[in-house]
C-alpha cells in the first residue's frame, strides 16, 4: 500500500496524458467508446487525487524524485504536500464533470478525437504543473497547457460568424473589436506567451544562482537568495516569475486574451478559462511566494515582490468588474469576472507576504481559488446549456427563463450567489477571508486603498452577477425567444447529462456554504502546517483568523447594495436601466469607455501587432533586400573587382538563365529574382562590407573598453 | 586504432570508386546499387565512430601526427555529421531515384561527410584547410544538381562564389596566424606563443576577425548569411538539408578549436564581438523567416537564427564550463530537428511539386507521417518542451546569465517564443486549413523511416536528455585536457 501512495502522484497526471494518447486508437474502434472512454481517463486522475487526500489530511508529504540530468542538479519528481493534493482533487474533480457535460454539449461534432485530445492533454498537464516539484517541469506542464488552450479556443476552426466573440461592427480606435476563434486563439496563446517568456527568464536567473530547480531544494538551502541580492536580481527575477502568472492568470497587463478566448467551446471556457489553467498562475503564486518569503534574509527584502502582486490583483479586480457591469455576452460577462474574481486571489497571496502572519492571506487566496473554481465551473455550464436552448450568447436575448429552465434556473442561482457573495454560500465565506486578511496586513500605507477597491469591486461583483441573473431568468421573454417559438425552437431544459455535472457543483457550492467557516478552519490548519513544516522562516501566529467584524460588515454591505441595484433595475425591473445612459452624457461616456476595455485592447493591438508586424517586413525589405541594394549600386560601379565579377556573374548566370527570354522577360526575371533571391555582386559586397563592419566593431570595443 | 585513419579509406575509397558504377551497371540497377552503397558505408563509417569510444576509451586522445587529435570532441561531432549524412543520403533512396548520375551524387555526399568528419577531428590549420575545401567543393556540384533547374544553377553559383571567398579569408587568417606563432598545430600554438609583441596586435585582430568572417560564412552568422536562402532554395532539399545540418555544424567545431583553444593566446577579448553577431544573428533570422513565402526560404532564415543561438556557447565558452557543453547539445539537437524538417519539406515538393506555404494547408490529412514528423520538428526548433530542442536552449541560455551576460540571455528567450509565431503557423496550415486537393498522397519507405526515426530521436533525448548532455559534458572535457 505504501508504495501505492509513492506512485500515486505520478499516475494522477499520467492517466490523462495517456488517455489523449490513446484518443486516436478508441476513435478508430468507434465515436461512442471515444467519448466514454475520454471521461473514464479524466476520471482515473480524479480518483488517483482523492485517493492522496489521507495522505494531505494527515499532513504528510511524498516527494518522490528520478535524475533526469544528474550532473545538471535537475530531477524529474512529483511532489505530493496538502497544497497539491487539495488543488490536484478539486481540479481533477472539475475536469472529469466537464468531460462528462461535454459529451452531451459537443455531441455532434466532426471533430471529437481533436477536441478529446487536447481535453485530456490538458488535464494531464494541468496536473502536471500542481504536483511538479519543480520549476522545470513545472514549466513542462505550463507550455503544454498553453498549447491545449491554442488547440481548444481556436477549436472551431472553420471561423464561422455564429462562433465569433464580441459584437461584429463594434470598432475601436479603428480596429473590428469581433474575434475569430481562430485569431482569438492566437491572440491568446501570444499574450500568454509574454508571461511564459518572462517566466523562462527568471527561471534561469533563479536557477543559474541557486543551482536547483527543486522547490524542496530552495526552501531548505537558502543561501542562494544572498548570491541574487548582490547580484541585484532577487525581486527582478521574483518578479519575472510572478510575470508567467500574470498572463496565464490572466492578470493587468496581460488581461486582454481571456475575454476574447469565449470563442472556444462553452466546455472549453469552463474547463480551462474559468475553473483550471487560469488558476494556474494562481497556483504558481502559492508555491513561489512562500520561497521567496523564506529566503529572504529580512522581510523587507521580499516586500517590494508582495506589494506588486496585490496592487495587480486589486486593480485587475477592480478593472475587470467595470468591463464585466456593461457586459453585453453572457460568457464575456463571465469571463471578465473570472478575470476579475483571480484579482482578488493574487490580491490575497499578496498581501500574505505582507501580514505578521502569512498563513491569513495564503489560506484565503487558495480558499476563494477552491469556491470560485467550482461555482464558475457551474456558471459556466449552466451559460453554456443556455445558449444552447436560446440560440443565442446575448443577455438581452434571453429573459423570462425561470419557468421553462427550472433546474438550471435554480443551480445557476446558487452558484451566481456564490460568486455575488451572497451569505451561507462557499464565495461569501472565501471572500469574506480575503477582506479579512487585507485589513489585518501590516506593512504599507496603501493598504486602505486597496481594501477601498476590494469592496467596491464587490459591489459590482454583486451587481453585475444579479444583473445577470435578472435578464436570464425574469421579465418577460425577449423578441429572440418570441421569434424562435414562432419558428417552432421551443425552449427546454437541458439534456441529463449536461444538467447533472453542474448541479452537482451547485449543490458542492451550497455545501461548502453551509460548513464554510470550518472548512476555511480546516483549510487553514492543513495549510499552515504544511508551510511551517516545509519553510523554516515562516511562522504561524495564531490558528485561524476567526470572524473579523470590519470585513464582514463591507462584504455584507456590498452583496446588499450591489445585489438591491440590480434587483431594482433588472429583476424587479422598476425601471429601465438604458434611460440612464442615454440622459447623462457622463454616464454614457464612463459606459463606452467601460465597454470598449478602457481602450487596453485596441492600443495593445496597435502597438504590439500592428508596429510589429509592420516592423518585420520593413526590416527584411530594408536590410535584406533595399539598404545593400542601394549601397552597391552607388558603391560598387567604381570598384574593379566587383564590377568584374559583376561582369563575368552577367555574361554566365543572367544571360544563361534568360537564354531565350525576351528582353521584356528579362527585366522581369531580374526583378523577380532580386525580390526572391538577390544578385551574386550585391552578396559578395555584403560579405566584404560585414568584414569590414566586424573589424570596425571589434576595434571600437577594443579602443573604448567598453566591458559587460 | 584511430578513427579519422580509419575514415579516409572507408567513406574516400568508396566515394572514388563509386563513379565507377555508372560504367558498370546499367538502368535501375545503377542508382539502387550506389545508393545501398553509400548508405552502407556511412553505416559502417558511423560503426566505427561508436565503437571506439566504447571499446577504448583511454587511447582516446592520441594524436596521428599532429594533424588530428582522436578526441570525444572530434568523436561527437563526426557521429553528428555521419548521422546527418545517413540520413540524407537514406531519404534520398527515393529522392534521387531515378534521376540522372546517382553514382556521382552519392560519391559527392560521401566526399562531403568524409571532409565533415576529417574537420571534426582536425587540429591542424592545413588539415583543417584541407578537410574545408574536401567538404566543401563537393557541396558546391551538389546544389547545382539539377542541371537543367536555372534556379538550382544560380544557387550553386553564388554559394560557389562565396564559398571560395570565404575558404581564401580563411587561408588568409591562417596565413597571419603561422606569421605571428610559428606553427599551424593548434596545440604548438597553445605552447609556443608566450608572447605576442604588442606591434602585432593589429595582424592578430586581422587574423582573427578574417576567421570569423571564413568560418561565419559557413555557420551562417549575419552578415555572412546572404547565400544560404537562395542556395536552400535552388539545391535539391535533401542536400539543403546536408548544408544546414551537416556542414554548418562542421564550421563551428573548427570554431570552437581555434577560438577556444589557440587563439586566447592572442589575448584579445571576442566576448563582446561575439554577442553581438548572436544578437543580429538570431533576431535577423527569425524576423527574416516570418515574412518568407516557401518552405525551405523559410527554414533557411530559421537555420541562420539557430545559429544565432548556438554562438550564445561560443561567446561565453571561456566563461562558464556551460557554454560549449550548449553548443554541443545545441549541435545535436539542431542536426536532428533540422534535417527532420528539411527532408519532410524534400517529400512533400516531390510529391505536390510545391515548395510555398500555402500548398501547405491541409498536408496533414494528406500526408500523415510526413505532417506528424514536420510538426514535431518544427516544435523541437521552437524550443516547446519536452523535447529536445528546449533542454539544449535552456542550457544555451543559462550559460549566458553564466557568462554575465544576461540580456543575450533574455535575447535568446524572446527570439525563441518569437520564432514560435512562424513555425506554429506551418502547423496550422497543415491541420487546420483547407487544401485544394484531399486526395491521399504515397509517402515512400525510406522517408517515412527516416523520418519516424529522426523524430523518435527528437522525443526520446526530449524526454530524457541526461544521456546526450553526459556526452557533450565528457566531450567538452576532452577538449584540452590530456593532450
Amino acid at each position: 500500500m505504501a508504495d501505492l501512495v509513492q506512485v500515486l502522484p505520478w499516475l494522477v497526471w499520467v492517466i490523462p496524458l495517456i488517455g489523449a494518447l490513446l484518443t486516436p486508437v478508441f476513435a478508430h474502434i468507434n465515436g461512442k467508446i471515444r467519448d466514454i472512454m475520454a471521461a473514464v481517463f479524466a476520471l482515473g486522475g480524479a480518483v488517483s487525487a482523492t485517493l492522496l487526500l489521507p495522505t494531505a489530511l494527515s499532513g504528510e508529504t511524498i516527494h518522490s524524485e528520478i535524475p533526469w540530468i544528474p550532473s545538471l542538479n535537475i530531477n524529474a519528481g512529483v511532489l505530493a504536500d496538502p497544497l497539491s493534493i487539495f488543488i490536484a482533487t478539486v481540479v481533477a474533480w472539475i475536469c472529469f464533470l466537464i468531460m462528462v457535460y461535454s459529451i452531451g454539449y459537443m455531441h455532434g461534432d466532426p471533430n471529437l478525437t481533436r477536441y478529446w485530445f487536447f481535453m485530456n492533454f490538458f488535464i494531464g498537464n494541468m496536473l502536471l504543473i500542481v504536483l511538479s516539484d519543480n520549476f522545470l517541469q513545472m514549466f513542462f506542464g505550463w507550455e503544454g497547457v498553453g498549447l491545449c488552450s491554442y488547440g481548444l479556443i481556436g477549436f472551431w476552426n472553420k471561423d464561422e460568424l455564429k462562433d465569433y466573440v464580441g459584437t461584429r461592427g463594434h470598432t475601436v480606435l479603428g480596429l473590428p473589436q469581433a474575434y475569430s476563434p481562430s485569431q482569438a486563439g492566437m491572440k491568446a496563446f501570444m499574450m500568454t506567451r509574454v508571461g511564459d517568456i518572462s517566466f523562462l527568464i527568471g527561471l534561469l536567473i533563479l536557477y543559474y544562482y541557486s543551482g536547483t530547480f527543486s522547490f524542496t531544494e530552495l526552501a531548505e538551502k537558502t543561501g542562494w537568495s544572498k548570491e541574487l541580492v548582490s547580484a541585484g536580481l532577487f525581486i527582478p527575477a521574483a518578479i519575472l516569475i510572478f510575470g508567467g502568472a500574470v498572463g496565464k492568470s490572466a492578470q493587468f497587463p496581460l488581461h486582454e486574451w481571456l475575454p476574447d478566448a469565449m470563442a472556444g467551446p462553452t466546455a472549453v471556457s469552463a474547463l480551462i478559462h474559468a475553473a483550471t489553467m487560469v488558476k494556474a498562475g494562481v497556483f504558481l503564486v502559492a508555491r513561489v511566494g512562500p520561497i521567496f518569503y523564506n529566503a529572504a534574509e529580512v522581510t523587507s527584502q521580499v516586500t517590494p515582490l508582495f506589494i506588486t502582486i496585490a496592487w495587480i490583483g486589486v486593480f485587475t479586480a477592480f478593472l475587470a468588474a467595470t468591463q464585466a457591469v456593461v457586459a453585453k455576452e453572457i460568457k464575456k460577462l463571465l469571463a471578465y469576472s473570472t478575470v476579475s474574481q483571480i484579482g482578488y486571489m493574487m490580491l490575497a497571496l499578496g498581501v500574505a507576504g505582507l501580514s505578521t502572519d502569512f498563513a491569513l492571506g495564503y489560506t484565503a487566496g487558495l480558499f476563494h481559488l477552491t469556491s470560485h473554481a467550482i461555482f464558475k465551473a457551474a456558471l459556466f455550464m449552466g451559460a453554456g446549456a443556455l445558449i444552447h436552448a436560446t440560440g443565442s450568447k446575448y443577455l438581452h436575448d434571453m429573459g423570462g427563463l425561470r419557468k421553462h429552465m427550472k433546474y438550471t434556473y435554480i443551480s445557476m442561482l446558487i452558484v451566481a450567489g456564490s460568486l455575488a457573495g451572497v451569505p451561507f454560500l462557499s464565495g461569501f465565506w472565501s471572500k469574506d477571508a480575503i477582506l479579512a486578511a487585507t485589513l489585518g496586513a501590516s506593512e504599507t500605507s496603501s493598504m486602505s486603498i486597496i481594501y477601498a477597491l476590494a469592496v467596491v469591486t464587490a459591489v459590482m461583483t454583486a451587481f453585475y452577477t444579479f444583473k445577470m441573473i435578472g435578464l436570464v431568468f425574469f421579465g418577460k421573454p425577449s423578441e429572440h425567444l418570441e421569434e424562435r417559438e414562432r419558428e417552432g425552437h421551443h425552449v427546454h431544459e437541458a439534456p441529463k447529462i449536461m444538467l447533472i455535472p453542474y448541479t452537482i457543483l451547485a449543490g458542492a457550492t451550497l455545501a461548502i456554504g453551509i460548513v464554510g467557516f470550518f472548512f476555511e478552519e480546516g483549510l487553514h490548519e492543513m495549510l499552515s502546517r504544511n508551510l511551517e513544516h516545509e519553510f523554516a522562516n515562516i511562522h504561524i501566529v495564531e490558528a485561524s483568523g476567526g470572524i473579523n467584524p470590519t470585513a464582514l460588515v463591507s462584504s455584507l454591505a456590498a452583496v446588499g447594495i450591489g445585489g438591491f441595484i440590480a434587483y431594482y433595475y433588472y429583476i424587479a425591473r422598476k425601471a429601465d436601466p438604458t434611460k440612464i445612459t442615454q440622459n447623462n452624457s457622463f454616464a454614457r461616456g464612463l459606459y463606452q469607455f467601460f465597454y470598449n476595455r478602457w481602450y487596453m485592447n485596441a492600443i495593445y493591438y496597435w502597438v504590439f501587432v500592428k508596429s510589429v508586424e509592420g516592423f518585420s517586413r520593413i526590416t527584411f525589405k530594408n536590410l535584406e533586400l533595399g539598404v545593400i541594394d542601394k549601397i552597391s549600386t552607388s558603391v560598387a560601379t567604381s570598384t574593379i573587382t566587383f564590377s568584374t565579377i559583376g561582369r563575368w556573374v552577367d555574361i554566365n548566370v543572367v544571360d544563361g538563365v534568360s537564354n531565350g527570354i525576351a528582353s521584356a522577360g528579362k527585366v522581369l526575371s531580374g526583378v523577380s529574382r532580386r525580390i526572391q533571391t538577390g544578385v551574386t555582386e550585391e552578396y559578395v559586397f555584403a560579405y566584404v562590407m560585414g568584414a569590414v563592419l566586424l573589424i570596425l566593431l571589434f576595434l571600437y570595443i577594443l579602443l573604448t573598453g567598453v566591458s559587460v | 586504432m584511430d578513427t579519422p585513419l580509419i575514415l579516409i579509406p572507408l567513406l574516400g575509397g568508396v566515394a572514388v570508386f563509386m563513379p565507377l558504377l555508372e560504367v558498370i551497371f546499367k538502368g535501375e540497377m545503377r542508382g539502387k546499387f550506389s545508393s545501398h552503397l553509400a548508405v552502407a558505408a556511412l553505416l559502417v563509417a558511423l560503426a566505427v565512430v561508436i565503437y571506439q569510444p566504447l571499446t577504448s576509451p583511454l587511447e582516446l586522445t592520441a594524436s596521428s601526427s599532429g594533424l588530428f587529435r582522436n578526441d570525444l570532441m572530434g568523436l561527437f561531432f563526426s557521429l553528428v555529421v555521419l548521422l546527418v549524412a545517413l540520413l540524407v543520403a537514406t531519404s534520398s533512396l527515393d529522392y534521387m531515384k531515378g534521376r540522372p548520375n546517382e553514382p556521382i551524387y552519392y560519391s559527392l555526399l560521401l566526399f562531403t561527410a568524409l571532409g565533415m568528419s576529417l574537420l571534426a577531428f582536425s587540429v591542424d590549420l592545413i588539415m583543417i584547410l584541407v578537410a574545408w575545401e574536401l567538404m566543401s567543393i563537393p557541396t558546391y556540384v551538389l546544389t547545382g544538381f539539377w542541371k537543367h533547374d536555372a534556379k538550382s544553377n544560380e544557387a550553386a553559383l553564388k554559394y560557389f562564389i562565396l564559398g571560395a571567398l570565404s575558404s581564401g579569408t580563411i587561408l588568409y587568417g591562417i596565413s597571419l596566424i603561422y606569421g605571428l606563432t610559428g606553427s599551424t598545430n593548434i596545440f604548438q600554438i597553445l605552447r609556443a606563443s608566450t608572447g605576442i609583441p604588442d606591434s602585432f596586435q593589429s595582424l592578430a585582430i586581422l587574423a582573427m576577425l578574417l576567421l570569423v568572417a571564413g568560418l561565419g560564412f559557413k555557420m551562417s552568422l549575419v552578415p555572412f548569411h546572404m547565400w544560404i536562402p537562395d542556395a536552400y532554395e535552388g539545391a535539391p532539399t535533401t542536400i539543403s538539408a546536408l548544408l544546414s545540418a551537416g556542414t554548418k555544424k562542421a564550421a563551428f567545431v573548427v570554431a570552437i578549436r581555434i577560438f577556444v583553444i589557440a587563439l586566447p593566446v592572442l589575448h584579445l577579448d571576442w566576448q563582446l564581438t561575439f554577442a553581438i553577431l548572436a544578437l543580429i544573428t538570431m533576431t535577423l533570422g527569425n524576423i527574416a523567416a516570418l515574412t518568407q513565402k516557401t518552405i525551405t526560404r523559410l527554414l533557411a532564415y530559421s537555420s541562420i537564427a539557430q545559429a544565432g543561438y548556438i554562438l550564445i556557447g561560443l561567446t561565453v565558452a571561456l566563461q562558464t564550463e556551460l557554454g560549449l557543453i550548449g553548443v554541443l547539445f545545441h549541435v545535436f539537437t539542431h542536426a536532428v530537428m533540422q534535417t527532420t524538417a528539411f527532408l519532410a519539406a524534400a517529400l512533400i515538393a516531390k510529391k505536390t511539386g510545391h515548395t510555398d506555404l500555402d500548398s501547405y494547408n491541409g498536408i496533414g490529412a494528406r500526408m500523415p507521417v510526413t505532417a506528424f514528423t514536420m510538426t514535431v520538428a518544427l516544435l523541437a526548433l521552437a524550443g516547446v518542451p519536452p523535447l529536445n530542442g528546449f533542454w539544449s536552449k535552456l542550457v544555451l541560455f543559462t550559460s549566458a546569465i553564466g557568462g554575465d551576460l544576461t540580456w543575450l540571455a533574455v535575447a535568446g528567450v524572446l527570439n525563441s517564443a518569437f520564432s514560435l509565431g512562424y513555425y506554429a503557423w506551418i502547423v496550422k496550415r497543415m491541420y487546420l486549413d483547407e487544401g485544394t486537393s484531399t486526395t491521399h498522397i504515397y509517402e515512400p519507405k525510406p522517408f517515412t523511416i527516416v523520418l519516424m526515426a529522426a523524430t523518435i530521436v527528437i522525443v526520446a533525448t526530449g524526454i530524457y536528455p541526461a544521456p546526450i548532455y553526459e556526452f557533450a559534458r565528457l566531450a567538452v572535457s576532452s577538449l584540452i585536457g590530456a593532450a
